[in-house]
């Protein structure tokens, strides 16, 4: 049972820590990258740039490559304490060391300058490389599990190293004629799990403990290109990426 | 004596002997004993308080609880904060404060461009007195300290009250930058200095400079 909270300030706030499930620490000495809207308030002097911003050329040259994303993010600059917070989910932040890990690009709040930020081929997905910090939110608790496994396309928060990300069909469901017409329109009746992601070879798969997402954001697509997956609107996979909305 | 207490995070539960407190309307979610419920119009703070309470746009459903027993109170799941005021004032708004104790005064007060920003109206709902409150926040609030050379910035969306003795200014970033579409996303911020407490959620509500 919890009273009253015991006020926090600059001293006492958590460096790089969690202050709760919900809400993490930064302590700022430099540059983090962070994502718009997830800065709920700070202490000492922080000033927040767009990612065009001209002084920050270099540093979005070296940890910044997905032009896609860059009207959500900012550059938060200065040294203070900063919370991070994103509607009420969990947040945990992670440590790679020479490392890289994939994650829904409306999941990722913030990251050190030290790793760098690219898109995923998969749509909808970042990848982090490098070694450093990042704080990640997820609905519930997130879990970790070693493929191979099959995930809930909407229970999937992200994955490191490299297991292979592919999609797995229920056959069965599919099958003859009744099962093709079951899968266009969904009459027939279905049970929600026909579709999954399956993940095989070494590495680790992050899931969250409920299927409620986070919205998409409509910037991050992949452009219209030959030979780029999802590339064309409607022409992806059923049940990617648009369609769980 | 009333007492306040919290089941769980998301479930206040209010001891009464006889005595009063006022609630969110159509907050209650159980009680034992004997309960006397009663819409308060205009936040139960007479014809003075109804009209300014119209005037502001800071408008509070309130219901006045009476009682002998435990009546429990709970706000769409949403966590809720116990607050132990001895004669200070709290700011709050109206659609974040769950439930106050007879000893405690509610009214409206002027908050100037802040509360624009959050697109909650340029007034807030002040709580005095002594006794207890109960806030309302999305996810467990942090509370954090401003004491003298150690200023804080807060999202207006993220903001949910305050008690002390806090100046709070208007902080803007904004630039030829954000008029180009190049905007930081966190143009807009509440500088609390002074000495006092400052109630944080862990998420944001919409506002409207929250995309600048």
């Amino acid at each position: 049972m919890r009273d009253q909270a015991e006020p926090l300030d600059f001293r006492t706030l958590p460096a790089d820590d969690n202050v709760n499930d919900y809400t993490f620490c930064v302590a700022l000495d430099g540059r983090w990258f962070l994502q718009k809207g997830k800065m709920i308030a700070y202490y000492g002097q922080i000033e927040f740039h767009g990612v065009g911003h001209g002084p920050l050329d270099a540093l979005i040259a070296s940890s910044f490559h997905s032009p896609l994303h860059a009207a959500d993010w900012v550059v938060a600059e200065g040294s203070g304490k900063m919370l991070l917070a994103d509607r009420a989910f969990d947040v945990n932040s992670y440590d790679l060391t020479d490392g890289n890990l994939t994650v829904r690009s409306g999941n990722l709040l913030a990251f050190e300058p030290s790793l760098s930020l690219k898109q995923s081929i998969i749509p909808g997905f970042l990848t982090l490389v490098g070694t450093g910090k990042f704080v990640a939110a997820s609905n519930g608790e997130v879990h970790f599990v070693e493929p191979p496994v099959r995930v809930d396309p909407q229970a999937l928060v992200g994955w490191a190293d490299c297991p292979s990300p592919c999609h797995h069909y229920d056959h069965a469901y599919l099958r003859g004629f009744l099962g093709g017409v079951r899968s266009l329109t969904g009459i027939g009746g279905a049970s929600g799990e026909e579709h999954q992601f399956e993940f095989t070879g070494e590495g680790t798969v992050l899931i969250q403990s409920t299927e409620t997402m986070l919205a998409d954001r409509e910037t991050g697509n992949v452009p219209g290109q030959a030979g780029v997956p999802g590339g064309q609107q409607g022409q992806a996979g059923p049940g990617f990426q648009r369609s769980y909305g | 004596m009333t007492d306040f207490r919290l089941h769980g995070s998301k479930v206040l539960a209010v001891s009464l002997g006889g005595d009063a407190v006022k609630a969110k309307n159509g907050s209650m979610v159980a009680y034992e004993g004997r309960m006397a419920f009663k819409k308060l119009t205009g936040g139960g703070e007479g014809l003075r308080g109804m009209v300014s309470r119209r005037l502001t746009g800071e408008q509070m459903t309130v219901m006045e609880v009476k009682g002998d027993g435990v009546c429990y109170f709970a706000d769409e799941a949403r966590d809720i904060n116990l607050v132990r005021l001895s004669g200070e004032k709290l700011h709050v708004e109206a659609s974040n404060l769950l439930c106050t104790d007879s000893g405690l005064r509610t009214g409206t007060t002027f908050t100037g461009l802040r509360g624009a920003s959050q697109g909650n109206g340029l007034f807030t709902t002040t709580v005095e007195g002594t006794g207890q409150a109960a806030l309302l926040s999305t996810g467990p609030a942090v509370l954090l300290r401003v004491s003298q050379g150690a200023p804080l910035q807060v999202d207006p969306g993220a903001y949910v009250g305050h008690q002390g003795e806090l100046r709070q200014s208007f902080q803007s970033g904004v630039n030829f930058r954000t008029v180009m579409g190049e905007g930081s996303g966190e143009s807009f911020q509440i500088r609390f200095e002074g000495e006092g407490l400052v109630y944080v959620q862990p998420s944001e509500r919409a506002t409207v400079g929250g995309d600048l």
